[in-house]
């Protein structure tokens, strides 16, 4: 067990030393990117809420995020309901077809949206990077949202229909109290995987209309990049690690991202 | 009577008509923005490049699939795509068993410690990672002064373009999904299973190798499959770490999509990646079933 503890440490280190070496690399007081830091200094974080562009991509990723998350968490609810409760063979040949956008790879997807979005004349549109991003939500929000309507207890449903219940007052005050922990979790982890999704926006985003991943990653790549993106991923780092904790303690990561009973 | 049936008819029909209601807004949308676009890459995979707009009436060829199979330029990319996808599923399962196995056994914060470092890539984007390991790898880089400190090299290493670096990147990124899933499994593995083999006289290699790996055998290939196929479709990593001229099938993908604009080829090569990835996730399937004798699990 000592030999296993040792193993499961180094692998800690190894996976915190990238998400972590930003930082120092961020605290430079030069334009280069380089470590140890030749002197400290704040500026990148400063240059961070000065930089127009990058701000405008980080909005852009938040909003694209919102609306996708929302809308996949919204229409995934009646579909699990009707889902849930269906029988035999539909339910199974329904709920592979939900799901099917995580069986493809988000590179053929990608490519197929950009070819076909290009012939409606929705290429580069705002609207065709939302759709996108709702298509490689759908199955994680629906499976999610399917774990918790399938532990609804029935029964409460039952009692309020014959204490003269509708369908409508069963579902406000029977139901929903049920799934409102799992339809928190859906939207707040599907949010998470829309937010950091580079490719779909890699290949949709016009020039002009980059989300803040893609700007990141053309910064690097293209050329340009000064510490002012080490200092974004850095900030990101620290929202990650603090939305990871609370959730874990609160309502538990690997019930809701394993996606599996 | 007669009244009886017509009004059990109609509800019928009325709860039929809601149900279709309810799961029509997400099959309407992924069969208008799923089926319908991954058939027309399939069509337009086979119609031949043309400068210009596209042509709704181009006649069907297979000359984009003749031109790529039958030259050995992108077969061996295809095939460095494949090795890349089975090195990267070979590490990720050597380093994720055995932390799955210490997280389900762990609690507290030592377990969220553990669950925030190797989940983490899932919590930040994937730059976030490449950005890390670009600055650790770069010539002149942290591990190499590491490395010179300890006195094991000596003058800068060209490691950010070499395919360890893209291996141990590609591993890094999928581990998280990996460790998901196989803590899940061996978290329904018994512990009184594991304690009888213990006070029976088993040795540790022998209690994981007859009792646990059969029993998470499912896990082990549902992750194999999914980092696999995450492996073989990614761009990102092998472009910033191992550099634009890697001989990868999405780097490729890419380029003749947005670069050289030439949309048919890159719809073909799209293709060629989606059966190469069908395939290998089938074959995963057929011998896991063959190995277990059991019926088919439900996969990923």
């Amino acid at each position: 067990m000592a030999g296993l503890r040792i193993f499961v440490y180094v692998v800690v280190l190894l996976m915190l030393t990238p998400t972590l070496i930003s930082l120092p690399v961020a605290l430079t007081d030069t334009s280069r990117i380089a470590f140890p830091p030749p002197g400290l200094s704040l500026r990148w974080f400063q240059a961070v809420f000065a930089d127009g562009v990058l701000l405008g991509a980080a909005w852009r990723s938040f909003t694209l995020a919102i609306t996708a998350s929302v809308v996949a968490v919204a229409i995934s609810i009646p579909c699990a309901f009707a889902i849930e409760r269906a029988k035999g063979r539909w339910r199974t040949t329904l709920e592979t077809f939900i799901t099917g956008p995580r069986m493809i790879p988000q590179l053929v997807l990608a490519v197929a949206l950009l070819v076909y979005f290009e012939r409606l004349r929705m290429g580069e549109t705002f609207l065709g990077l939302v759709i996108a991003h709702l298509v490689v939500s759908i199955p994680f929000a629906f499976r999610t949202v399917l774990v918790s309507v399938a532990s609804v207890d029935r029964r409460l449903e039952w009692s309020s229909a014959i204490l003269g219940a509708g369908p409508a007052t069963t579902f406000r005050l029977i139901v929903l109290p049920q799934i409102k922990t799992g339809v928190i979790a859906a939207f707040i982890f599907t949010f998470i995987l829309s937010f950091n999704n580079v490719t779909m926006a890699l290949f949709l985003s016009g020039i002009g209309e980059r989300t803040l991943p893609v700007e990141m990653f053309n910064r690097m790549y293209v050329g340009g990049m000064t510490p002012v993106i080490p200092a974004v991923s850095f900030l990101l780092v620290v929202v990650g690690v603090a939305v990871f904790i609370v959730l874990d303690r609160t309502i538990g990561v690997y019930k809701y991202l394993a996606g599996r009973e | 009577m007669a009244e009886g049936t017509a009004t059990r008819v109609t509800r019928a029909g009325e709860s039929m008509r809601g149900w279709v209601l309810f799961i029509a807004p997400i099959v309407l949308l992924l069969i208008v923005f799923f089926v319908v676009p991954l058939v027309d890459l399939l069509s337009l995979s086979l119609t031949e490049h043309k400068p210009g707009p596209r042509d709704p009436n181009a006649a069907l060829t297979l000359v984009n699939f003749v031109k790529i199979l039958g030259d050995p330029f992108y077969l061996a990319m295809a095939g460095n795509s494949l090795l890349l996808g089975l090195l990267t599923v070979i590490a990720t399962l050597l380093i994720g068993y055995p932390v799955a196995f210490y997280l389900t056994r762990s609690s507290g914060w030592e377990r969220t410690l553990i669950s925030v470092a190797c989940l983490l890539p899932i919590f930040t984007n994937l730059i976030v990672g490449i950005l890390g390991w670009y600055i650790l790898l770069l010539p002149f880089g942290v591990f190499q002064q590491l490395l010179s400190a300890l006195g094991l090299v000596d003058g800068p290493i060209q490691w950010i373009r070499s395919s360890s670096a893209l291996v141990a990147v590609l591993t890094y990124e999928h581990l998280p999904f990996a460790i998901l899933i196989l803590a899940s499994t061996i978290q329904n593995v018994p512990q009184d299973k594991i304690n009888a083999a213990r006070i029976l006289g088993a040795s540790m290699p022998r209690i994981v190798w007859s009792l646990m790996l059969p029993l998470t055998a499912p896990g082990l290939i549902a992750s194999a499959i999914l980092v696999f196929s995450l492996s073989v479709s990614s761009y990102l990593i092998p472009i910033l770490i191992a550099g634009p001229r890697t001989q990868v099938l999405p780097i490729s993908i890419f380029s003749y999509s947005s670069e050289l604009l030439n949309r048919p080829m890159a719809s073909t090569l799209a293709f060629i990646l989606l059966v190469m990835v069908a395939a290998c996730t089938y074959s995963a399937v057929l011998v896991a079933n063959r190995l277990t004798r059991r019926g088919s699990w439900e996969m990923v």
